[in-house]
């Protein structure tokens, strides 16, 4: 396997087949993937000290453009520098889990992941920017929006 | 100690001390009152005052005032209508709640609470010690602070205490309450920093010393107290460890605090640290903890352990030496006195549904699910006076609506008698409770109070009577006023047109036990109704599939338990179809049709139907003739929830 993604075909036939997620989101609108080991984060320090990681994995991106959501794969410098509005970091299992999933209910096992723990994600925009942009309902679809404050 | 029941719980009611205060028992009203009743410009409200008044009067014996934040910036700031302290010109007000606490005979702690993660509501960012970016799109981006910037920080802090004790308070506290400034310092999670200020615990707890020197210098005859996490619910994700939790605790100790508030949980913690599905006394573990390290020092703990018989073991028990009270109190502000005069079956529970906190998280003023009087203190309207006029009513229908109104209206000095059609009162919060999986005796005891209520009051209930026109006949002119609170009903005429309508359940009728399902099953409806009663089902052993038109399920549920509706659909594996609708059922089970036009077919030996609901209108349109004053109140008047039926009872009840 060339990358923590694995087959990134498989990724966009699953974005496509749930297009209507993203059919209200601005073109231009991102969103991003690690993998928690890729980024070179030491063991013991969290996420953010992804910010220290320059460069050490790749990301896979996923951006609105006129015909819908398309993946990509980018180098990851930081999560200042990866021009995403949400960034989602995951486990090595977590990912193998959502691979294993793309045929299937992928973002169901997102979903899960999540509130396992498995992935963290990072918002870089605020709840009425992700709205303008047309998230909600791709956030929805996750539980994040669920996933307020004091619980 | 003269009231029974503070014999009773004589370890509760016991005298205790803090510094050089004494307090008339060991309870402590914990900050639960960021309210966002006051102004955008951090002035205190007469709305506010009249909470607070309220507040003072619990019967605690100690009372803490609600978390100012600090700074003139408003970084610290995490309500929109947050109280402030960072300027002389709010000690008046403060000066008024001060008096309103010692009036009641209570020690009274002013709360500073800088928001750090959490705050800047009103700016575009917030400040933090490392730039660690947010997890809930509800809060601002992050800026990392400067040394400079951290000192004044720390001495806009001894500033606050310094004007809080001015303006009369005993003592102040300082919160790290689920990822304020203070925790952000503490915590691994946010604190990332390479300076003095980060890398090591001890590093990581400088902030926290500086602070607790820099407040106790400035009050050195002041208790200071301190809020701190015992668990941050955050390990996975680089978060503290309990161990380091309890290291920073250490530290705070050392530095001589007079108190530490042990709390729970982080506002991004994946897991509920005091929602409805955590059980009484979960985390008493970790304050019995703080007690056997830090026998010196005051501990104060309460995170969700609603039962002052329960509390008053725990003291006894040396888990913790004040009982921090919160929620319960909104609900009950007259608990401590009822647990005093041994009238605990009279308490109104709360039930964790968090209304209060949902409601700050949209930047609403909080209100209570099951006091409808909260807010609304400073507001004649709301009080419950002696009727001028006494009237006999009727009230039809013995669910949350009209056990609220029976009650409210017969302590005003009317005559009231219930009518309910089945055997007993609750209507379909009974229901609820009898399929509820998070905590069902917290349901069944709001209708134990109602039952409790209902006797103590002498308001009659006439069980097994249905309201019909034919009735309404038969006691034609013995009642002044009729108030409808005969619920809502599933509306099965919807699907009148439907091939094989006939076939449907109402789910109602599962819900309330009266008609069993097949084994496999199908839920039109996956709102509260229709996903409570698919979950309990499932538990139960049956398979169920839940149908609904909406794009997603859960769309009524309070937006803090939505999750928790999702997480037990995923984890019981309820299949859903979403934008899904019923086309055709037969006696094999059901025929769907999604968004697209597809059409599948659902094996089912029961198809039961929770959506649409339709008020119980028809009985307005009945009685309009028969009775001098008609009132409606709960899902009878429009379907909805648990608080519009409790808080529109009540508000019929103080009206009639
Ligand atoms: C399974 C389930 C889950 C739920 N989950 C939630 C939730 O998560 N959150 C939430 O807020 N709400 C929830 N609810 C809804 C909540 O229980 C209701 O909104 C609430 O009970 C409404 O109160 P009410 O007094 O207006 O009406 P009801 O509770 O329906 O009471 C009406 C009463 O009137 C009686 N009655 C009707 N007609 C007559 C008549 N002609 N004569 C005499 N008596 C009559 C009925 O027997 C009933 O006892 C749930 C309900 C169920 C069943
Ligand atoms: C409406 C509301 C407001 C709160 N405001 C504060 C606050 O100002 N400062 C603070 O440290 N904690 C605050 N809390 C947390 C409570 O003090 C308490 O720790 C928490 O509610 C758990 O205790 P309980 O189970 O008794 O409610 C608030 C909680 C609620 C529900
Ligand atoms: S709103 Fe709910 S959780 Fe909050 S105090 Fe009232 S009953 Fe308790």
């Amino acid at each position: 396997m060339a990358n923590a993604f694995g087959d990134l075909s498989a990724w966009q036939a699953m974005l496509d087949r749930h297009a209507e997620l993203f059919s209200e989101m601005s073109a231009g609108s991102r969103v991003g993937f690690v993998s928690r080991s890729e980024s070179g984060v030491t063991p013991g320090k969290h996420v953010a000290g992804l910010m220290a990681a320059k460069g050490a994995g790749d990301m896979m991106a996923w951006e609105r453009r006129e015909t819908g959501m398309q993946t990509s794969l980018e180098d990851y410098a930081g999560f200042q520098d990866a021009r995403v509005d949400l960034l989602f970091v995951a486990e090595d299992e977590a990912l193998a889990a959502m691979r294993e999933a793309l045929s299937g209910e992928a973002l169901g096992m997102i979903k899960r992941l999540i509130r396992k723990g498995g992935i963290m994600f990072y918002v870089m925009k605020n709840k009425y920017q992700l709205q303008d942009a047309g998230y909600e309902e791709f956030l929805e679809s996750l539980g994040l929006s669920f996933l307020g404050a004091c619980r | 100690m003269n009231r029974p029941g503070e014999e009773k719980l004589k370890h509760l009611f016991r005298p205790g001390s803090i510094g050089r205060f004494k307090t008339k028992n060991m309870v402590k009203y914990g900050a639960c009152c960021v309210s966002n009743y006051n102004g955008r410009d951090g002035f205190i409200t007469p709305r506010e005052l009249a909470r607070v008044r309220v507040i003072a009067s619990t019967g605690c014996g100690i009372i803490t005032n609600q978390g100012a934040y600090p700074d003139p910036l408003g970084e610290g700031k995490a309500y929109f209508r947050q109280v402030a302290i960072f300027d002389d010109k709010f000690i008046p007000q403060f000066e008024t709640i001060a008096g309103y606490i010692h009036d009641a005979g209570a020690v009274a702690i002013q709360q500073i609470l800088h928001a750090g993660r959490y705050g800047g509501i009103d700016l575009g960012y917030c400040i933090q010690p490392s730039v660690v970016p947010q997890t809930l799109p509800h809060f601002r981006p992050p800026r990392e602070l400067t040394k400079e910037q951290i000192k004044a920080i720390v001495a806009q802090h001894a500033d606050a205490a310094r004007r809080a004790i001015r303006a009369g308070f005993d003592g102040t506290e300082v919160t790290s309450f689920m990822g304020y400034l203070l925790a952000n310092f503490n915590s691994r999670f946010t604190n990332q920093r390479s300076d003095e200020y980060g890398g090591s615990v001890e590093n990581r707890g400088r902030f926290m010393r500086e602070l607790i020197d820099a407040v106790k210098q400035a009050t050195p005859d002041s208790p200071m107290l301190i809020r701190l996490n015992a668990a941050e619910l955050m390990d996975r994700w680089g978060g503290n460890s309990e161990d380091e939790c309890f290291e920073l605790m250490q530290q705070a100790v050392d530095c001589g605090v007079d108190m530490i508030s042990v709390t729970v949980g982080w506002q991004e913690a994946p897991e509920s640290s005091f929602g409805r599905d955590v059980s009484p006394g979960h985390w008493n573990h970790l304050s019995a903890k703080a007690k056997r390290l830090f026998p010196k020092t005051a501990i104060a703990f309460g995170n969700r352990l609603p039962d002052p018989v329960m509390a008053d073991q725990c003291i006894r028990d040396g888990v913790f030496d004040y009982w921090e009270v919160c929620r319960p109190l909104l609900a009950d502000p007259e608990l401590i006195h009822k647990a005093a005069e041994d009238r605990l079956n009279e308490v109104r529970p709360c039930i964790g549904s968090l209304n209060c906190l949902s409601r700050l998280f949209r930047d609403l003023p909080y209100t209570c699910t099951m006091n409808p009087v909260l807010g609304h203190e400073v507001e004649p309207e709301y009080a419950i006076t002696p009727a001028v006029e006494k009237k006999r009513i009727m009230v039809i229908g013995a669910g949350p609506a009209g056990m609220e109104a029976a009650i409210t209206a017969r302590k005003r000095g009317h005559e009231v008698t219930v009518f309910e059609k089945s055997a007993h009162i609750g209507g379909n919060l009974a229901a609820y409770a009898a399929n509820d999986l998070a905590r069902p005796e917290d349901l069944r005891s709001v209708i134990d109070y109602y039952r409790v209520m209902a006797d103590k009051l002498g308001i009659e209930v006439r069980l097994n009577t249905e309201a019909n026109a034919k009735f309404m006949r038969s006691v034609l002119h013995q009642y002044d006023v009729c108030l409808v609170a005969a619920g809502a009903r599933t509306d099965l005429g919807a699907f009148r047109y439907l091939e094989g309508a006939e076939l449907l359940v109402d789910a109602l009728e599962v819900a309330h036990g009266r008609i069993k399902p097949g084994h496999r099953v199908v839920m039109v409806g996956g709102g509260m109704i229709g996903l409570t009663i698919a979950e309990s089902l499932t538990k139960a052993g049956h398979e169920v599939v839940v149908v609904e038109e909406e794009k997603r399920v859960a769309g009524d549920v309070m937006p803090t338990f939505k999750w928790r509706h999702t997480a037990w659909v995923d984890e019981l594996g309820i299949r859903t179809l979403t934008s899904s609708r019923l086309v055709k059922v037969t006696s094999e089970g059901a025929t769907v049709k999604n968004a697209k036009g597809e059409e599948s077919f659902v094996a089912a030996d029961t198809v039961l139907v929770s959506s649409p609901r339709k008020a119980n209108h028809d009985l307005f349109h009945e009685f309009q003739w028969m009775v001098d004053e008609l009132h409606g109140a709960g899902d009878a008047v429009i379907a909805r929830g648990l608080d519009a039926a409790i808080h529109e009872g009540y508000r019929m009840g103080v009206r009639i």
